[in-house]
């Protein structure tokens, strides 16, 4: 494999709180290879957040990288100056986030927002906004050129997320973070942005690291899955191998739950029982024993080694059932 | 069975302007149709889910049922009396037997109050304060699994999960009859859904309590309401008993929206009935059907006509020109 345009090695991230130290992700290791779309899943409070702050370096002030490194197309994101990181962020490296009606601006034209996102570019504001107008096409917004002087409010949700998927990709970047983006929208609307981001990533060929909690879409757009619980990543592989080959306790539970594999109606959904651990007292061994039907002694004690299934599957657990 | 609660032609409508402005204007019709004529009935021990996208009229329904908005023709029986157009007091006593389960679960209790002020509420407003609050209290948190110590925190200190049992206790603190929970599941992950969603089947199996759950999870609604109707701009397109509506759907819109929920599987084949754009607003709805805009099989007659109700079997009702054919089983 060519080297990954993402590199994570080793990550840990703590959060300094008055109560502890909150050790929010451990020993973290993901690649994403180019031009691939590469998924995370788990719960809330599973880290998925502080990985991607921290991927982008806009962490929270109490946040500190313990171990580990983050390269991006080589470079150690840790050791760049501020001046560095800038001409990553939004060139190399950009996002979509999670809500829609809060990632654009207001009182500013959309026309204004997507020619200024180029202001690196030497070009003449009117190629700019051309560029803008075609690009807002290419996501499906109708009568590009006139729309470009609305502003945000005249837009729907649906409209608004295309914009900002329209924003992310207008500078080509290597890698594009996408950080829930379609858990605000409904059903249908939904269908249709992953429909676009598939299309465009096809066009593109821009790697994705894309996350959400949401099974289906996971299932449906990524090449590669990785699986996070607690701060940890328990499995990952290729989206095959996690939804046909799940070898993760925890990965197997979370694909039960899910309403819509169960066939037969039900009145009783399966459930997880017990909660997250806490992150600031650990417990010993591996991180899901407490809510693991299958933990035995072995995983109260030590931790998990990482065991390898296949080319890229990896699964973190004691008990694999071979 | 006598349905517990029967929603006859229900109509509810927003006023968008002031009558001077309407005047003005020269507008004769100052208003925005949120709910256009729907009805529906539930049986005791029944649930009913409602299911559409945002701005369908869903939370619209349930507010003008618990009387929280006017209502501009139909009725609401609840229990054989019609609750439209009574008095502040006189419908006071029918909200001890119907609940509502707020959207937002932290967002509905009050911060500044601790779990057991919170929980002694209805009691208060309604004049019923038990002899010993405190065990009605723990009471009311045992029957959604949560321990009564919980009654001396605040809401900030419970998961999206507990935040949300606390609403499941708030609603069966007057014993109601009907509870109609607006989004149970939103926002929360998928193994704490399947808690909240077992807790409530068993109360209803325990109390014989009637639900009216609201929701665009169309996975959830499958596996816990009896039956089930598909709004679109405050219409039921279709409705029906639940597995008809699923595996026999005459509706364009039931069948789009069914496909669009696809199972978690990478190699799934997606039948995908495809619609384009989204919903149009309440201010600017469409003449004829209102779906013909995103409709794959729009035809002429759709942009002129709304089409008038037809009936597929016991229950099962829907609202198309051009129904689909039903699959052979």
């Amino acid at each position: 494999m060519a080297e990954p345009v993402l590199d994570i090695r080793n990550l840990s991230v703590n959060y300094l709180t008055p109560r502890g130290t909150v050790k929010a992700l451990r020993r973290i290791n993901l690649q994403v290879p180019s031009a691939k779309v590469v998924g995370l899943v788990g719960e809330s409070g599973c880290g998925k957040s502080t990985l991607i702050s921290t991927v982008i370096r806009l962490m929270a002030e109490n946040a500190r990288v313990a171990a580990g490194e983050i390269r991006f197309t080589g470079k150690d994101m840790q050791q760049l100056s501020p001046r560095d990181l800038r001409a990553i962020r939004g060139r190399d490296m950009s996002m979509v986030f999670q809500d829609p009606m809060t990632a654009l601006n207001p009182v500013f034209t959309v026309g204004r927002q997507m020619a200024d996102i180029q202001y690196r570019d030497a070009v003449s504001r009117k190629e700019k906004l051309k560029r803008a107008s075609d690009m807002l096409s290419l996501v499906g917004i109708p009568d590009a050129v006139s729309r470009l002087d609305n502003y945000p409010h005249h837009f729907s949700g649906g409209m608004r997320q295309r914009i900002t998927i329209a924003m992310a990709l207008l500078v080509q970047p290597k890698l594009l973070i996408a950080d829930e983006p379609t858990t605000a929208l409904d059903a249908t609307l939904e269908v249709q942005i992953i429909r676009l981001l598939k299309a465009l990533q096809a066009d593109f060929q821009c790697a994705i690291l894309f996350i959400s909690h949401h099974l289906n879409v996971i299932a449906e757009l990524c090449d590669f899955v990785g699986v996070m619980y607690a701060g940890e990543l328990v499995e990952k592989g290729s989206v095959r191998d996690i939804f046909h080959r799940p070898g993760h306790p925890y990965t197997r539970a979370l694909l039960e739950c899910d309403p819509s594999v169960i066939a037969e109606p039900t009145r009783f959904l399966p459930t997880i029982p017990g909660e997250i651990p806490s992150l600031i007292d650990l417990p010993e061994g591996c991180i899901f024993h407490d809510r693991c039907p299958r933990a035995a002694q072995v995983c109260k004690k030590t931790p998990p080694p990482e065991v390898s299934l296949a080319e890229h599957h990896t699964v973190a657990c004691h008990c694999l059932e071979v | 069975m006598e349905p517990l609660l029967e929603v006859d032609n229900l109509r509810v409508r927003f006023k968008t302007k002031s009558a001077v402005k309407a005047f003005m204007e020269k507008d004769d019709d100052p208003y925005i149709d949120g709910v256009m004529g729907v009805s529906f009935a539930i049986e005791p021990g029944q649930t009913y889910g409602l299911v559409g996208e945002s701005g369908s009229g869903k939370t619209t329904i349930a507010r003008a049922v618990m009387g929280l908005i006017p209502v501009h023709s139909g009725a609401i029986r609840f229990n054989g009396e019609n609750l439209v157009g009574l008095s502040r007091d006189r419908i006071k006593p029918f909200r001890r037997d119907i609940a509502l389960m707020f959207q937002d679960p932290a967002g509905s209790l009050s911060p500044r109050l601790k779990i057991r002020s919170i929980l002694a509420e209805p009691f208060r407003i309604h004049g019923m304060m038990p002899e010993n609050l405190s065990d009605e209290v723990a009471r009311l948190l045992k029957m959604v699994n949560l321990s009564p110590s919980m009654g001396d925190l605040y809401p900030h200190q419970l998961s999206g999960g507990q935040a949300r049992r606390v609403g499941v206790a708030r609603a069966l603190a007057l014993s109601p009859k009907l509870i109609i929970a607006d989004e149970p599941t939103a926002g929360l992950d998928v193994s704490v859904q399947g808690e909240i969603l077992n807790l409530m089947a068993q109360l209803q199996n325990d109390m014989g309590l009637s639900f009216l759950i609201i929701t665009h999870n169309l996975a959830v609604v499958r596996h816990v309401s009896d039956h089930v109707a598909i709004m679109y701009l405050g219409r039921f397109l279709e409705q029906g008993p639940t597995q008809t509506v699923f595996h026999q759907m005459r509706h364009p819109y039931t069948q789009a929206l069914l496909s669009a929920h696809a199972s978690p599987d990478p190699d799934a084949v997606h039948h995908r009935i495809s619609i384009s754009g989204e919903i149009p607003g309440l201010v600017s709805r469409p003449r004829g059907c209102e779906f013909h805009t995103r409709c794959p099989g729009v035809r002429e007659k759709c942009h002129r006509q709304f089409p008038p109700r037809a009936d597929a079997g016991k229950d099962h009702r829907y609202f198309c020109h051009y129904p689909l054919s039903v699959p052979e089983n």
